[in-house]
């Protein structure tokens, strides 16, 4: 093949924010080997301009392009891509707002964990687009490693190794079984390894057979563990507990929106013709963990476990949307991704900072904040509240659209057990504000008493302040202007060609068969 | 059936039950140093397997990187840790490995009936033989391009990784001094040290 024609056909521009973000990774690490310690002053900031700079390619690229499929097919550059690409560099960006004072504090350096950090948001950015199973894989396992490093990093605390360790051992099986699952796919396939053939290929099996089930099960495995959905979830509570917290805050919302995406894409284009039986097994997914992380959250004592039961609980709502299947489900699956960002993240923000002051996060030292430090119970009250449903925040909106579409598609069983299930988590989530907000003086805790001055002029502190008073502002205001995300939430659905070719057909088994061809198709006129 | 088919037909034969009961072995076995090394057996015979379909270079990797890079990295593992230890005997031990068996019988069934049932899609393109490296180089340089150069971005991090897990970690040079920087105690560091003195898992499921 010719060195020019190829150059041409691989349209490398699609993966510019990529690109950017892997440039400020090797400026982060290049930086800090010449400049030595003094760099970790500026170097937080390097990446969040690295961060902001793809922002503004996805940008660029959302009003831009029509050629979306790059590297020959390896990458497919789409609008759902882009919304979710965009939701990975956001939460990254937040993270690297919060954990700036918390890795100075825990005195490992800040450099690697920044690299790490940006490593694991280039592979959670490739696996939004990937669209053959080799990339796939190798973005999975560039988030999963990357991860892995990340909860490990404060080397002198045994929760942290602990939870490096089964977040390693489960995740290497998790990856195996996936592995093989996509082999099965390979083989299925006749030696095809990009999605849409694999898809084209399932739908010519004729007899009932039993691989594609095999296959299907074996990948949903993989996605199950990225999204810590029952009952995948079983290292996710001792990972939340364990793992440095900045950590945790991105893998509940990065990975796990990356883990979303790659679930989507993969569904819908590899296994279109079995979209019944991935249905039954989300559905059952969905029932398990708004059941187990709601009812389990209820016991919980400490705030950083009962975010990890409750994340288990908000994938499963999130399924819903999966599930539906429509355009709305989709949608709607974006929407609650963006407003969780923010909420999670919030949550986190408060949790980290009060950490930092207090070197706890039982629930019960809580008690009594508010008269302490007022900016951290109003937002931590407002991002639970909204968490947990509560009208004029973000999560309601999330929440009330997620089930709507979920009705509309006739999932009447699954939005009811959500509903109440919702209603369950109102409780737990609080149990928490009215810890911090209702308790008479004299109830204060002890931790609370002895309460540091606040201060935001120590170091690494102004930009853990921005992270708060960011998640405050879009928690409290994105619920009352909603319609903007929605909007852009539902033209990435009505742009991305492999959404529409499922969607369109889905009602009428007969026709299904065709949507793979269809998706092609739709491809060409692109 | 020709002398070649014969040849192929003995030589997977002998392979497969190399990689059978080396397989067993390393689960079966309670010396671990024992497991290490039938683990390189069963990479080998994979890498015959390789050979047998005609990927020579596939098999040179995995003799390569299976072999001598990753199972004797296991074996220095082990022999740095070095550590002999006589567990007690847990009770009820069997019911265990009855279910461990019975789930992994299971699975094997379950596997050889999807193997055996399913009308593979057997590809079509004539085998490359010799030519395959080049092959894989070309794979590598057109539409594998993205997750050959996203190799880099991994490998570059896990190597990073593994320096920051493996160094000695610097106390760090600016102590606190000021009132306000004592006030900031090292985040949750303090309370798990006094959890693990105390009995660690007291905290519910």
């Amino acid at each position: 093949m010719d060195v020019v024609t190829l150059a041409s056909q691989l349209n490398a521009g699609t993966i510019i924010p990529e690109g950017i973000v892997t440039l400020t990774l090797l400026v982060v690490l290049v930086g800090d080997l010449i400049a030595g310690r003094k760099s970790a002053s500026w170097l937080p900031y390097v990446a969040i301009v690295g961060l902001l700079g793809a922002i503004a390619a996805l940008f660029v690229q959302w009003n831009g392009t029509s050629d979306t499929i790059a590297f020959l097919g390896a990458f497919n550059g789409d609008a759902l891509s882009i919304v979710f690409r965009g939701i990975v560099v956001l939460s990254t960006i937040i993270t690297v707002l919060v954990s700036i004072s918390y890795v100075r504090q825990s005195g490992t350096s800040l450099s690697e964990f920044l690299s790490i950090l940006l490593a694991a948001t280039i592979g959670g950015m490739f696996l939004c687009g990937a669209s053959e199973l080799v990339t796939v894989f190798i973005a999975l396992e560039t988030l999963s490693i990357a991860s892995y490093l990340m909860t490990g990093y404060t080397k002198g605390d045994v929760r942290s190794n602990e939870a490096a360790l089964k977040y390693l051992l489960i995740g290497a099986a998790s990856s195996a079984v996936f592995l093989y699952g996509a082999s099965l796919l390979y083989g299925l396939a006749g030696g095809e390894t990009q999605l849409d053939r694999i898809g084209i290929a399932l739908s010519q099996i004729e007899t009932p057979a039993i691989a594609p089930v095999v296959a299907l099960v074996f990948v949903i495995c993989g996605i199950a563990f990225k999204l810590s959905a029952a009952p995948f979830h079983q290292w996710t509570p001792d990972v939340y507990e364990g793992s440095p917290t900045p950590v945790v805050a991105f893998l509940s919302v990065g990975s796990k929106a990356a883990g979303f995406a790659f679930a989507v894409r993969m569904l819908v284009t590899a296994f279109g013709s079995l979209t019944e039986q991935w249905h039954f097994i989300f559905a059952a997914l969905a029932v398990l963990s708004m059941i187990l992380g709601n009812a389990v959250a209820l016991a919980q004592t400490s705030m950083k476990r009962l975010l990890a039961y409750s994340s288990i609980a908000q994938a499963g709502f999130v399924l819903i949307g999966l599930i539906a299947g429509t355009e709305s489900g989709y949608a709607s699956v974006i929407f609650y991704l963006f407003a969780y960002l923010f909420m999670n993240l919030g949550g986190f923000a408060c949790v980290i900072l009060f950490s930092l002051r207090t070197g706890t996060d039982r629930i019960s030292d809580y008690a009594g904040l508010y008269q302490k430090d007022p900016l951290l119970t109003l937002t931590l009250s407002i991002c639970l509240l909204s968490l947990g449903g509560i009208p004029p925040f973000v999560g309601f909106f999330g929440k009330i659209y997620l089930f709507w579409a979920g009705w509309q598609a006739e999932l009447y069983g699954l939005v009811l057990l959500g509903l109440i299930t919702s209603v369950i988590s109102i409780y737990y989530y609080i149990r928490v504000v009215k810890m911090m907000v209702v308790k008479e003086p004299h109830e204060m805790s002890e931790t609370v008493k002895n309460y540091p001055e606040v201060s935001w002029n120590l170091p690494g502190m102004r930009p853990l302040q921005v992270g708060i008073v960011l998640a405050l502002v879009a928690t409290s205001l994105v619920g009352i202007l909603a319609n903007p995300p929605i909007d852009l939430a539902k033209a990435s659905v009505q742009r991305s060609p492999i959404l529409q070719a499922s969607i369109s057909p889905a009602k009428e088994v007969a026709v299904s068969r065709f949507a793979p061809v269809q998706s092609s198709e739709f491809r060409v006129q692109n | 059936m020709d002398l070649a088919h014969g040849v192929q037909l003995v030589s997977f034969g002998i392979l497969a039950a190399i990689a059978i009961v080396a397989a067993l072995g390393v689960v079966l076995l309670q010396n671990i140093v024992y497991s290490a090394f039938l683990l390189g057996g069963v990479f080998a015979s994979m890498a015959g397997m390789y050979l047998l379909l005609n990927g020579d270079f596939v098999a040179a990797a995995q003799l390569i990187i299976y072999v001598g890079a990753v199972n004797v990295l296991i074996l220095f593992g082990i022999m740095l840790v070095n550590k002999q230890q006589d567990f007690p005997a847990i009770k009820g031990m069997w019911i265990r490995k009855g279910a461990t068996a019975l789930v992994g019988a299971g699975l094997l069934v379950l596997l050889a009936g999807t193997i055996v049932t399913t009308p593979w899609a057997i590809s079509t393109a004539t085998p490359t033989g010799d030519g395959s490296t080049l092959k894989i180089g070309e794979h590598f340089f057109s539409d594998f391009l993205l997750p050959f150069e996203l190799a880099s971005v991994l490998l570059l991090i896990a190597m990073v990784g593994a320096i920051v897990l493996a160094r000695r970690e610097f106390v760090p040079e600016d102590t606190p001094t000021t009132e306000e920087e004592l006030a900031f105690k090292l985040p949750e560091r303090p309370r798990e040290t006094a959890a693990i003195a105390g009995g660690s898992q007291t905290s519910p499921e």
